[in-house]
């Protein structure tokens, strides 16, 4: 048996948060559907804060099970969680699922996290009290993500949707198996993207003066800047409004918690000194 | 408690019940497989699985030394086992997907050499940064003599650590471990491929040269996937830390094939469903 080696004072208690990760990204996710209902894509944006919920639940459940020194370092944490809901987030989008991808996405990932946490803590003898708990929530988080990160680059989460985009040429729009979330390894991208803005708010902020606000501002900081980048390479796959408003929404959201996290840094800081830039000394 | 005194929890017992579960869990899953897809998806399963299992065996050959490591006080590559075994497999995967057209042999050689030499210039450049730059002799903490050269290695050992630098034993254990991972990671690419091109035309109703970028890039990203999980899993096996094959933990590795073969073929039987459904 393990001893737990940091204990979580005051905060929200973790219970809450993974409540309201699962709902909160649930819900955003669904509100991509607004995509459907109204014909437009400039409701794509709900899957980038979709996949910055899941982000700030996920590292909360790093922080827990990191807790316990499990001697293998934060990151590879976050890897597992992407390597492990990568396959059930593509299964989830399958046309047979429908409406239901998102549900069946977070039961999947949760088979394949629990079966993960059993091999962990008895085929491989960890004995850690929150691993099977863990992994399976980090599995969901990391399906969870990506569809958000599917529904930001594509507008939607179908197979359909995810293989297949079109290329205008000389006026004519062709469909293209390339030019797609999957087809065009854009699912690479939201893997990584994903797995360090989930892992590096912990290993960042873990330590004794470890504080739970603060670290919470930094995943959804790392978030938004991942959701830059995603939009970003939206512009390829939506129109180009949309892609706007899901570029406009990542960099208020940057902005906003990048600022917050400034201030929280400072709060927790022993000193702090406003460096400025080397100056330019004249005349030597 | 202090996190030093924390530190070692996963024992070096095997829990045989565990195991047999674990064989029984593979044992059902392929029956799934066979039930779901007799033919080509039970052949991709057992690709899987076997690729799977050569990660985690060879992950356990690679000499992680993480944090203690960085600060001299361990042997072993300075960094953890999911960034170095994703380095060598990854390096190995695209070596052998660049063969893929030439034949499984060929392909999975080709990524083993890969994932091969990416370990043995990790290996040789670390070396470099211990000796020249920090000024450390290379001494395994773990053996008096070096089991390949013979070298003593107590002289060389600085007190109150356990070795540093990279070993002979350590550096040949570094690439025989990125050999087999990368030839693993190449096999389940492989694959997975193969399943992809023959079915995904029929699945999506397209033509074949439509789906060969789905299919690639599907393959691939599971490839990576698979990787990361066994990767890690290995390196709770070995928590988080071994100097290489002459390591007392590498003794541990029956428990990461068990492992390894449950969860490669968990990952991959959701796989296959995503196009035998």
């Amino acid at each position: 048996m393990s001893v737990k080696i940091e204990v979580i004072e005051g905060g929200i208690p973790h219970q809450k948060i993974m409540i309201g990760g699962l709902v909160g990204t649930l819900v955003c996710l669904y509100l991509t559907y607004l995509n459907v209902l109204t014909n437009t894509e400039m409701f794509a944006f709900f899957g980038g804060l979709a996949m910055v919920i899941a982000l700030i639940w996920g590292s909360h459940t790093i922080k827990v099970l990191c807790s316990y020194g499990i001697g293998t370092g934060v990151p590879s944490a976050g890897m597992i969680a992407f390597g492990s809901g990568v396959i059930a987030m593509v299964l989830a989008t399958k046309p047979v699922f429908g409406m239901a991808a998102p549900i069946v996405a977070t039961v999947l990932a949760a088979l394949v996290g629990f079966i993960l946490g059993y091999i962990s803590n008895n085929i491989l003898n960890m004995k850690i009290p929150a691993m099977v708990q863990a992994l399976t929530e980090m599995a969901i988080v990391g399906a969870l993500s990506l569809m958000g990160f599917a529904a930001l680059m594509t507008g939607g989460f179908t197979f359909a949707g995810l293989t297949t985009g079109s290329v205008s040429m000389l006026g004519l729009s062709i469909s293209s198996t390339a030019n797609s979330f999957i087809g065009g390894a854009l699912i690479a991208v939201a893997f990584l993207l994903g797995a360090i803005a989930i892992q590096h708010p912990f290993n960042a902020t873990l330590g004794p003066g470890w504080k739970q606000d603060r670290m919470l501002m930094l995943t959804a900081e790392c978030g938004f800047l991942s959701m830059i980048a995603a939009a970003f390479m939206s512009f390829a796959l939506i129109s180009m409004g949309a892609a706007i408003i899901s570029l406009v929404v990542a960099i208020i959201g940057w902005a906003y918690t990048y600022n917050q996290y400034i201030c929280l840094s400072k709060r927790d800081a022993a000193a702090w000194l406003d460096a400025k830039p080397i100056p330019e000394v004249e005349g030597h | 408690m202090s996190a030093v005194a924390a530190k070692p929890q996963a024992g070096g017992a095997m829990n045989p019940t565990a195991m047999a579960v674990g064989v029984v869990m593979l044992l059902i899953i392929l029956a799934l497989c066979y039930f779901v897809s007799p033919g080509a998806g039970l052949m991709a399963l057992v690709g899987v699985i076997v690729g799977g299992v050569l990660i985690g065996f060879g992950t356990h050959f690679v000499p992680v030394g993480g944090a203690p490591a960085a600060m001299g006080q361990a042997p072993g590559i300075a960094t953890g086992v999911a960034m170095l075994a994703a380095g060598a497999g990854l390096a190995g995967l695209f070596g052998g997907a660049w063969a893929a057209e030439q034949g499984l042999v060929v392909a999975t050689i080709t990524g083993g050499v890969g994932g091969g030499l990416m370990m043995a210039i990790t290996c040789m450049m670390v070396n470099f940064v211990y000796v020249f730059g920090m000024g450390i002799p290379a001494a395994s903490g773990k053996v008096l003599n070096d089991p390949i050269t013979g070298d003593s290695q107590k002289e060389f050992k600085s007190q109150g650590t356990e070795g540093h630098g990279l070993p002979f034993v350590s550096f040949v254990g570094g690439v025989i471990g990125g050999f087999l991972g990368g030839a693993g990671g190449t096999i389940i690419y492989l694959q997975l491929l193969t399943l992809y091109e023959a079915t995904l035309p029929a699945v999506m109703s397209m033509r074949p040269e439509q789906v060969m970028p789905i299919a690639v890039a599907a393959a691939g990203i599971f490839a990576v996937g698979l990787f990361l999980v066994n990767a890690v899993l290995t390196a709770y096996n070995i928590t988080g830390t071994i100097e290489g094959p002459h390591d007392p933990k590498f003794k541990r590795w029956p428990r990461a094939i068990v492992a390894s073969a449950v969860a490669s073929a968990l990952c991959g039987f959701l796989a296959i469903l995503i196009v035998a459904m």
